[in-house]
């Protein structure tokens, strides 16, 4: 019997099995709250994956649970998401403000806020999230910017999304 | 206490719609939209072999196929060797010509097609061990050897493999009530399903030692049935499995330090337990509160040391089941308790490798018990002997007594919320599914939902049982199991997304996006709204017992379980269905505006303009006037006083028509209110909707859905209230998965978003 070597394949087969717990979808809402000259963005990730993203990324330490969680789990999720997720409003990069992050099932709530926003024209939005360990993952971002609500959907063959509201 | 119906009555011009016809284009003609159209054209037509009421026919037929198997597991190449003599017996009308063998191991050949149907690209820059990986390794060849497919009489049988599927030559065709026996000599590669993935495999620890849990392990037969022919789509990895029930007689050789167990009674138990095991397992078959130990965890931790090089051979008998797995390992802790299911008793079974304790000892066993029972009392008593819960690594994944679960506290034994009740939930779901597929036994292949989407909603059933059975299991803080799947408002993120990641629950699993929500979520949470909203329990609970016994050991098709749901209920459900489980519409219903009246004794301009446009005199016709709140014809005082003091004409009427007795015992309406509702969302449901009176007292009414079959978005109710409304709620304990439910409330419920209730939280720390 000849011996095999057992490899990670990069397109790994998704074996759903019978419980079918994984998800390959993010969901991101962004809302433009204009009385309050706010962009509120709250995003919902799948624990597990995130959690080896970071793990992979940063240090293989990092543990998400909502049992004695490090303080640090919060500054490798703000880090993160600064890199993966960068918005232009009207033509110039925001940087936005990492509120904190709650535990709903199998998922982590951030959010995020950008403050001192008096209008929006344009939006450019690119959500890269797990897509470097997850090259399947989707991201789907619903925006409710000036009265319009948009779907945009994000892919690793698709990381740049534009909403143009003039 | 009477109230004054007649006053609705003779307020009719509220409903009535005295709206001149307007000039509009022709709109071009259209078939029967209806929501509320039967399901005529999606059903087929009932037959001799599945009736209209959803049972079995009088020509229902079904094959079946008996396994005798001789297997044995080398631990150190991780191949398993078998030899098997496949009966299968020829129930249907049909003449046969030739036989389908499934090959399910060859989605994991070098070259697998399974492999070709994923999308990839090429990453522009990567880490030099993904590229190592990704372009330069051997990939892992899985696939099964098929080393002779042969007649009793040893001669070869002609046959070809297309992918997952082997059509096998019959000698003769095969008419009805034959039965025909063939052998096949096999072996293949184990695969490591934590590296490779996989419903089965091994995993290896550190210690070099492995976990087995085997299954899809054999060439098995394909299902013949009236309503697919042969079932011979491809395994591509995602939609599981069609099998035919059968008998099976299965012979296992392992190393003599492992130990087994799998679907089946075991027959040589003296052979393979030792006498300790024996007298605990004695012990075992009359505990019914707790679990007792077979194999210890120290007695375990000493196997794990040694690699035996004897054998030893396990002799597993099962009747008719649908398919056959078994787990073996030199790490297994083994215990079991017993279960009382009617006038039986049956063994909950769980084995378990030290790596998962002290979570595996204290719950495994209990859950399994506790999930029997949940599911008998739904459906019908468990008929088999066990059930066994089988600890493995990222697993969960059910076959006929036995299953695999993950659930792994981390190396200090310590576990948090989420992998406690994920544990807990695989192991309820994946014994769940001993009923559906394994007994109720749809078509997985085909239909993943029929067995996922009601399993997922039993579980839901089971895992509330678990809750109130075992409060030592939910944390503090936890009144109740936090089901993740079930209830409505869980489920409204999902149907409420983008259109274009969304299919119908009626697609086949392959071809579905967002898959656990589809197959799983959206049916469960289905099922579980017209169980406590729709239909209630009762009505609910019957139907669906009545479903699972006609479909006992037999083969259903959604249709059967449409049909029965109905024809068990005198409940209407076409459109439930229909909207649910052929299309993507969710659901939104709220309230567009609430318009509040007062009984007035002077005519308003409704009456007035009538009377001129029809040259009535207003004397003639005395009427008792609403107004509006909003209007200008609307007065303060008319707050004041009943309603027949402030309708003369109402007064006298009571005088001439009531007795003063009866007139004292009248309970007269003063407030009166024009609701209408609007439906932005697709499905239609029930309004519900909650008043809440200025006394604070509260009170629930129910629209049933076929309110909306002349009106798909709009309608309008009047109601008539002797104590005032402040505010009416649509939905108010979210039963409806109602995705919006900002327009759910009169007046307007301003809500904090929840953006801002959580930064109001985080500023508080």
């Amino acid at each position: 019997m000849k011996s095999v070597k057992v490899i990670l394949l990069l397109i790994i087969f998704p074996f759903f099995l019978s419980v079918a717990h994984k998800y390959y979808v993010s969901v991101t809402q962004i809302e433009y709250v204009k009385e309050k000259n706010s962009l509120q963005i709250i995003a919902r990730i799948d624990v597990d994956d995130l959690e080896l993203t970071l793990q992979e990324r940063f240090d293989k330490s990092i543990n998400l649970t909502s049992t004695d969680e490090k303080p640090s789990a919060d500054d490798y999720i703000k880090k993160y998401l600064k890199q993966k997720f960068e918005i232009k409003i009207n033509t110039k990069e925001v940087n936005f403000k990492f509120i904190g992050k709650d535990y709903e099932n199998d998922q982590v709530v951030c959010y995020l806020e950008i403050k001192n926003i008096t209008s929006i024209n344009t939006i450019e939005i690119s959500n890269t999230v797990l897509f470097d360990l997850f090259p399947k993952q989707k991201n789907i971002v619903k925006s409710k910017i000036n009265s319009k609500i948009n779907n945009l959907i994000f892919t690793k063959e698709d990381i740049n999304q534009y909403l143009n509201f003039k | 206490m009477r109230l004054l119906k007649f006053l609705c009555l003779s307020i009719a011009f509220i409903s009535l719609n005295a709206v001149a016809q307007e000039q509009e284009p022709q709109k071009s003609g259209h078939t029967n939209q209806n929501k509320f159209k039967q399901l005529y054209d999606e059903f087929s037509t009932p037959n001799m072999f599945r009736t209209g009421s959803g049972a079995p026919g009088p020509a229902y037929y079904q094959q079946q196929a008996d396994y005798k198997m001789d297997l044995e597991i080398n631990d150190e190449t991780a191949v398993l060797t078998g030899y098997e003599t496949i009966t299968y017996t020829n129930n249907s009308p049909d003449d046969l010509t030739y036989l389908w063998v499934q090959l399910d191991q060859n989605v994991r050949t070098k070259d697998a097609p399974a492999k070709g149907i994923t999308t990839s690209r090429v990453t522009p820059a990567q880490s030099a061990s993904r590229f190592a990986s990704t372009y330069m390794s051997e990939s892992f060849d899985g696939g099964f050897n098929i080393e002779s497919v042969t007649s009793t009489e040893g001669k070869a049988l002609s046959h070809t493999i297309n992918q997952t599927m082997m059509r096998v030559e019959l000698p003769m065709a095969m008419k009805t009530g034959d039965k025909f026996s063939f052998n096949i000599k096999w072996w293949y590669q184990i695969n490591d399903h934590v590296k490779n993935g996989g419903r089965s495999g091994y995993e290896l620890f550190p210690d070099g030692n492995r976990n087995y849990v085997i299954a899809q392990f054999y060439p098995r037969m394909a299902v013949y049935n009236d309503v697919e022919g042969w079932q011979n789509s491809q395994f591509w990895g995602r939609d599981e499995f069609a099998l035919p029930f059968g008998n099976f007689e299965v012979n296992i050789t392992v190393p003599a330090d492992h130990l087994l167990d799998g679907t089946g009674k075991l027959m040589n138990r003296k052979d393979v337990f030792s006498k300790d095991m024996m007298n605990r397992y004695e012990k075992a078959k009359k505990s019914f509160d707790e679990p007792v130990v077979i194999s210890t965890q120290p007695e375990a931790e000493v196997r794990e040391k040694g690699r035996s090089k004897k054998k030893n051979t396990w002799k597993l008998y099962a009747e008719n089941v649908r398919d056959f797995g078994f787990a073996t390992s030199r790490k297994y802790i083994w215990d079991m308790m017993a279960v009382k299911l009617g006038d039986r008793d049956v063994m909950a079974v769980s084995l378990y490798s030290k790596e998962g304790n002290p979570l595996w000892e204290q719950w495994s066993t209990k859950a399994v018990a506790s999930t029997l029972k949940s599911y008998s009392r739904m459906t019908f008593d468990y008929p088999y002997h066990k059930a066994i819960s089988v600890h493995a690594r990222r697993q969960g994944m059910e076959y006929p007594m036995i299953c695999w679960n993950y659930g792994r506290p981390d190396e200090n034994g310590k576990y948090d919320d989420r992998t406690k009740y994920g544990m807990m939930s695989v192991i309820i779901h994946e014994v769940g599914h001993n009923f559906f597929p394994m007994i109720v036994n749809s078509d997985e292949r085909q239909w993943t939902w029929m067995d996922e989407g009601l399993n997922t909603f039993m579980q839901y059933v089971a895992e509330q049982d678990f809750g109130e059975w075992y409060p030592g299991a939910l944390s503090t803080g936890d009144a109740a199991y936090p089901s993740r799947r079930g209830p409505a408002k869980n489920i409204t993120r999902y149907m409420g997304g983008n259109q274009d990641r969304i299919a119908p629950i009626m697609t086949k699993g392959l071809n579905t996006y967002q898959f656990g929500n589809n197959a799983y979520g959206k049916p469960a949470t289905a099922l579980n709204i017209l169980r406590e909203t729709v239909m209630g329990r009762e009505l609910f609970d019957y139907s669906f017992k009545e479903y699972a016994n006609r479909w006992m050991f037999k083969h259903p098709t959604p249709e059967d379980f449409f049909r029965t749901m109905e024809d068990a209920s005198a409940f209407d459900l076409d459109w439930y269905w229909r909207g649910w489980f052929y299309s993507t519409d969710w659901v939104d219903i709220g309230l567009k505006e609430v318009k509040k009246y007062y009984v007035s004794s002077e005519p308003n301009q409704y009456a007035k303009n009538y009377a001129a446009t029809n040259n009535r005199s207003l004397e003639d016709l005395n009427w008792v006037y609403l107004v509006e709140e909003d209007s200008d014809e609307f007065d303060n005082k008319l707050r004041q006083g009943t309603s027949s003091d402030n309708s003369p004409t109402l007064k006298e009427y009571m005088m001439d028509n009531f007795t003063p007795e009866e007139r004292n015992n009248m309970e007269q309406p003063k407030y009166f209110y024009n609701m209408t509702f609007e439906k932005p969302g697709g499905l239609v449901m029930p309004i519900i909707v909650e008043f809440t009176y200025a006394d604070g007292t509260t009170k629930t009414e129910t629209y049933p859905a076929q309110i909306w079959r002349f009106n798909d978005n709009e309608v309008t109710k009047a109601i008539a209230s002797i104590k005032e409304i402040v505010s009416i709620t649509v939905d108010p304990k979210l039963e409806t998965a109602d995705i919006d439910t900002s327009n759910n409330s009169w007046p307007k419920e301003v809500k904090e978003s929840d953006f801002d209730t959580f930064k109001n939280k985080v500023k508080g720390k």
